[in-house]
């Protein structure tokens, strides 16, 4: 891979973000990885000074996403996200602590990739990330030369 | 308008209808009196006229036997005696007749006395001066009638017959006056109680109508009113179901919220776990260097005080901070729980009903399939007896009694093999279900607090959040029905279920 992957994680609760990136670590995953702690900024990176997300334009990246933030809500960027030509092709990580049905179906129509529930129990949480790092070891980031 | 108000109205218009009566009894009455009045007082009149006819008849007479007998003196043609004779002969009868009809007025009476008197007296000059005719000595006779020609007779004739026309045209002037008043009282009372009836009519009717122009806008009124009310009601029901929801959002947030910080205290805490299991390690490689030992280091990720060779102090430190651990991650599991029911209570909550028809026997012997192996291991037996048939949720049925049947399962009297019985009949649109058993019962003092959330009564031996009963009881409300219970320590519980035979989506927002 010429282009390493980058992980964005957009998570607002500073110690979940601290759990998912050391069992990230765990996993043997040592992907740079960009923490957010609110969509605002999060959506300024991804989408540039210009809004057009065209600094991304042939980066690798996979996008965790918590759906409770502060200022706005993780559908809102998984929409945004999904709705740019640049961004579209990056997988999609839904991590929250919402299980609603409702709000499942939401994101997968709206183009998440995978969905994964928080659990409180921390075997399962810390099991859950380390399969997200086998996956992320596993699937094929596409690179956007277009 | 008051029901004193009403009544006083009707009251006054019984006694306008009355008085309008009255009024008309009254103008008929005197009607009738003053036309009798009138009546008599023209024939009053009519008497007056004919007295005056007599007496210019007798008058009239006495002039002609007067003509005649002074013709019979100049001439002396006995034509003229027969004609005198024949007008004194009507003389006498007009005089009685006079009298007759004057006989009710004194004055009158004392004057056709003394008119007979005159009369008389001037019939007996003519019988005298016929008599000289008779005689054959006519200027005898005409001498005597001469002088008699002023006498007193004549001139009391004149003025008696003067006089009592003047008496009888002052009594026809006063009957007649008297008869145009009556005939004037008359035509006034009859217009004026015309008038009177009509007036009372008038007001009758507008009494009339403004009372139906009041009950009109009472009515209107009380229509306005329940249109309101159902407004007001809707309103208010549409107000309780937005705080419903708006109570069931909450506390999805919140129990969402809450999760939040527990996923990091779970988290940390595991992660504390292994920094244990590493800062022992150590301890017990650095006391084993102490004591000048090769350490072995069993392969075992859990820190164990055997395991690692701690003694004395170090064994004591470990076994507290895993203790102060393991409560800790009991207390989280424990609030995980919690929040799961917290989520799991709203979920339901959410949940529209879909009335069906359910056979509640074939429904609730699925239940009790499903927790035969639960029976099972504590030799229970659950007999479900015919039950009816009804309209209701089936998901909703399927968890009231999923929990009453899993209640009784799990809080069995120490020793005693359980024996459930569900019962069940129809009555007045109602299906009344009854879960019995012989399990440890509920004290009655606790018969209200097993149903609210996360409250649990009795011996606390078995798992439970406290939470299955407070659903049940808002899943019956929310089907429109009612749950009891009624209970003994020691000697079972019996569970009491209405819930309307027919369940429809109206009676859907009932506040649970």
């Amino acid at each position: 891979m010429s282009n390493p992957v980058t992980i964005i994680m957009i998570e607002d609760d500073e110690g979940h973000a601290r759990l998912i990136e050391r069992n990230i670590r765990r996993s043997g995953v040592n992907n740079e990885i960009k923490p957010f702690t609110n969509g605002t900024d999060a959506l300024n990176y991804l989408f540039g000074a210009d809004g057009s997300g065209i600094d991304h334009k042939g980066n690798a990246l996979l996008i965790l996403l918590d759906l409770n933030l502060p200022d706005t809500t993780g559908i809102d960027i998984l929409r945004r996200v999904k709705e740019n030509q640049y961004l579209k092709s990056a997988p999609v990580v839904v991590l929250t602590t919402t299980d609603d049905a409702q709000e499942i179906k939401r994101c997968y129509e709206l183009g998440c990739n995978v969905y994964i529930t928080k659990p409180v129990n921390y075997e399962s949480f810390a099991n859950a990330i380390r399969q997200l790092g086998l996956f992320f070891s596993v699937i094929q980031v596409p690179q956007v030369n277009s | 308008m008051t029901a004193e108000g009403l009544r006083r109205r009707a009251i006054g218009q019984i006694i306008l209808l009355t008085v309008g009566f009255l009024v008309l009894v009254a103008i008929s009455t005197t009607s009738v009196v003053l036309v009798n009045q009138a009546r008599e007082a023209s024939s009053r009149v009519v008497h007056t006229v004919e007295v005056e006819n007599q007496l210019a008849t007798l008058l009239l007479d006495i002039r002609r036997a007067e003509s005649a007998a002074r013709a019979y003196l100049l001439i002396g043609t006995p034509q003229f005696l027969t004609e005198h004779d024949t007008a004194v002969a009507s003389i006498r009868p007009g005089m009685t007749k006079l009298r007759d009809l004057t006989n009710d007025n004194p004055v009158q009476v004392a004057n056709s006395a003394k008119l007979s008197e005159a009369i008389e007296q001037r019939l007996t000059e003519f019988a005298r001066a016929v008599e000289f005719v008779k005689n054959d000595d006519p200027a005898g006779g005409v001498a005597m009638l001469r002088q008699a020609g002023a006498s007193d007779a004549v001139r009391d004739i004149r003025d008696i017959s003067n006089a009592m026309r003047a008496e009888e045209d002052r009594l026809l002037d006063l009957r007649t006056k008297k008869a145009d008043r009556t005939q004037e009282m008359a035509s006034f009372v009859t217009i004026a109680g015309s008038a009177l009836v009509i007036l009372l009519a008038i007001v009758s009717m507008l009494l009339i109508r403004r009372s139906a122009g009041e009950r009109d806008a009472a009515e209107a009124r009380l229509r306005d009113n329940n249109l309101n009310l159902e407004a007001t009601i809707e309103e208010r029901t549409a107000d309780l179901r937005e705080a419903n929801e708006e109570i069931q959002r909450f506390a999805y947030i919140v129990s969402h919220d809450l999760r939040s910080p527990l996923v990091n205290i779970m988290g940390f805490t595991s992660e504390l776990q292994e920094l244990r299991d590493d800062i022992f390690k150590r301890i017990a490689t650095l006391s084993k260097a102490e004591a000048s030992e090769t350490p072995v280091l069993s392969a075992s990720a859990t820190a164990d005080a055997d395991d690692l060779g701690l003694h004395g102090p170090d064994k004591q430190l470990l076994q507290d901070f895993s203790e102060a651990l393991g409560f800790i991650k009991s207390s989280i599991g424990k609030m995980d729980r919690l929040i799961s029911a917290i989520l799991n209570l709203t979920r339901e909550g959410r949940r529209e009903f879909k009335p069906v028809e359910i056979n509640s026997r074939e429904l609730i012997e699925g239940i009790a399939a499903t927790v035969a192996h639960q029976a099972a291991e504590t030799e229970s037996t659950i007999r479900v007896e015919p039950l009816p048939t009804l309209v209701s949720d089936r998901l909703a049925l399927e968890q009231i009694f999923g929990n009453l049947i899993d209640n009784a399962l799990k809080y069995l009297k120490t020793g005693v093999p359980g024996e459930i019985t569900i019962r069940g009949k129809m009555k007045l649109g109602f299906a009344i279900f009854e879960v019995a058993d012989n399990g440890r019962g509920i004290d009655p003092q606790d018969h209200q607090r097993i149903f609210d959330l996360f409250r649990r009564a009795g011996t606390q031996d078995r798992q439970g959040q406290g939470i299955g009963l407070a659903h049940v009881r808002a899943l019956v409300r929310r089907l429109g029905g009612t749950i009891s219970v009624s209970s003994k320590l020691n000697e079972g519980s019996t569970f009491t279920i209405t819930l309307p035979a027919k369940w429809t989506l109206s009676n859907r927002g009932k506040v649970e």
